[in-house]
């Protein structure tokens, strides 16, 4: 990172630890309400125990030979309170580990940062440009552990269900991931203390050169991007590669001509089961405009972090909410991460109701959805974790008109996020 | 936010909207999805192509509000928007593969798709 530097005092770390507890507390207390509470620990207790009776009912009418309308209700009703309570224990498992992941993620950044002696932190004159080692390092651990990622998921495959595996099935993969901690935790302690000073900037002697006098971060960011075009691009045109030669009933319906002969419900995909119900179409739905939201959320943090004519709002609300720019900043960029939070317990509540009407990774249909909307929720989660740190920044060093643009850049991977929502959205669940 | 405004954000500045561009820009963002979602239930499912015109019309606009916008590509120098426009080449040629490589595909799409439509092979003739 660039040369300036704003003192960081090693108290604030405590509230690393602090923010973690404040998290583990969410996670408890959703996993309580959601799982024990409404959807039931016990065979008899709440959703859980609607769905063992629904269940024995509709198997004993199987048994018996019901048939007819009374067998049908059964097994509506079966389905219903699966679905139901699928619902409720997916949100409630999601939030509970995504709470833990924050809270190992922030309390592990701050303990981190705590080893490092204050002069480290504090200022000094070196305001020269130098770069960081850290992306260098994050990449090198994302590249191995991709490498093991095979071996290391037939490793924990074996690890979770009892069956044979090596433990250095495990060990490329592992390795990667002490080389991503690694490198988040060294960029971590590179940022925080950056005020804005000392950006480097792209020089150049040429006038035509691009990017001459921009920020070479900014740059960087608009690079990456360009790879994760082509990322999401190969997703939607092998999806569409492969929905052209698919007999959808929609195909079918509208007398496309390869189809002819086919009948209905031969392909099924996941826009099939979603689109014909606002019920099904509601998780998707939300999560576009929760993503909508959340982008304007973070271009709010930024314009407030931007602005050094900042006044409290006339609106009482809004007011006690934002009592000062710096609460400003943090709170608009606290309202994106559980934003992006409510999109994958969303997502995976979604993902639960389609496998368990038995659209699963089993065919080609389910196999390029749940890589590509699963690919896009992973980056999703990855901002999310980013957001959490700038929460962190934003509630401890603080952003302003000098260092505001950190919220920017990564601002563009966030609206970059909801882009390919724009595309993935109408394509796998309305078309 | 953008170096520099663009000639919409000027607009919009001086017009009597009582918000700024990217109030506006979020309004315009969620009443277009909202129209995107009402025309797969309003729209009968055989007329696809009418839907497909909207979720296609619906998302160009959608993407030019977040990318101009948001991503602040309006006022930012050209050399930003070229780098963000070029992988786009390679998606078009993605695109246009579908002609070239999948057999069902090529009888649903247009010429200019299939420039070569018989003088090539196919693993299903």
């Amino acid at each position: 990172m660039s040369g300036g530097h704003a003192h960081v005092e090693n108290s604030i770390w405590m509230r690393s630890l602090l923010m973690a507890g404040i998290f583990l507390t969410i996670g408890v207390v959703a996993y309580g309400v959601l799982v024990g509470g409404i959807a039931g620990f016990g065979e008899d207790q709440g959703l859980n125990g609607d769905y063992h009776d629904a269940k024995d009912a509709y198997y004993a009418a199987k048994e018996s030979g019901v048939t007819g309308e009374a067998y049908d209700e059964l097994h509506h009703e079966y389905v219903d309170t699966h679905l139901n309570y699928l619902t409720f224990a997916v949100a409630g498992n999601t939030i509970l580990v995504m709470m833990i992941v924050y809270s190992v993620f922030i309390g592990f950044g701050g303990f981190v940062n705590s080893l490092k002696p204050d002069a480290d932190h504090g200022d000094h004159d070196d305001h020269g440009h130098h770069g960081s080692s850290s992306p260098i390092v994050l990449a090198f651990g994302v590249m191995l552990f991709m490498i093991g990622f095979p071996r290391f998921a037939h490793g924990a495959e074996g690890m979770l269900y009892g069956l044979e595996f090596e433990l250095m099935d495990m060990a490329m993969s592992t390795t990667g991931l002490v080389f991503v901690v690694l490198g988040i935790a060294n960029w971590w302690q590179e940022d925080l203390p950056f005020d804005g000073h000392g950006e480097q900037i792209a020089t150049a002697t040429e006038d035509m050169v691009p990017f001459r006098g921009q920020h070479i971060r900014k740059v960087g960011i608009w690079v990456f991007l360009m790879s994760e075009v082509m990322v999401f691009a190969s997703f939607f045109s092998s999806y569409l590669r492969m929905r052209t030669g698919w007999c959808t009933d929609w195909a079918i319906k509208s007398g496309v001509e390869a189809c002819a002969g086919v009948p209905e419900g031969s392909v099924v995909t996941a826009s099939d089961l979603i689109r014909g119900d606002l019920a099904t179409l509601a998780p998707g739905a939300i999560n576009t405009f929760a993503l909508i939201i959340s982008s304007y959320t973070i271009v709010l943090a930024l314009k407030a972090a931007k602005n050094t004519n900042w006044e409290v709002s006339s609106n009482p609300l809004m007011a006690k909410l934002m009592p000062t720019r710096k609460a400003a900043v943090r709170n608009y960029l606290i309202a994106t991460l559980a934003l992006g939070s409510l999109f994958i317990v969303l997502k995976l509540i979604e993902w639960s109701h389609l496998i368990a009407e038995g659209f699963t990774l089993a065919t080609q249909q389910g196999s390029i959805f749940y890589i590509a909307t699963g690919a896009h929720g992973l980056h999703v989660f990855i901002g999310l974790l980013v957001m959490l740190y700038l929460v962190f920044k934003a509630d401890t060093v603080g952003f302003d008109e000098e260092n505001g643009q950190g919220i920017e850049y990564f601002g563009l991977y966030w609206h970059f996020v909801d882009l390919a929502w724009v595309v993935i959205f109408p394509a796998f669940y309305l078309y | 936010m953008g170096e520099h405004a663009s000639k919409i954000e000027q607009w919009v500045e001086k017009s009597p909207i009582p918000m700024d561009i990217y109030a506006l820009n979020f309004w315009i963002l969620i009443i277009f999805t909202l129209a995107e979602v009402a025309a797969v239930f309003l729209v009968p499912e055989e007329q696809k192509y009418i839907v497909w015109s909207i979720l296609i019309g619906v998302g160009v606009i959608k993407g030019y509000g977040i990318a101009a916008f948001f991503m602040h590509l309006a006022g930012d120098p050209r050399p930003y928007l070229w780098s963000f426009v070029f992988p786009f080449i390679f998606v078009v040629l993605m695109l246009w593969g579908i002609g070239l490589s999948n057999p069902s595909g090529i009888t649903g799409l247009p010429e200019w798709c299939t420039p070569f439509s018989g003088t090539y092979a196919t693993s299903n003739p």
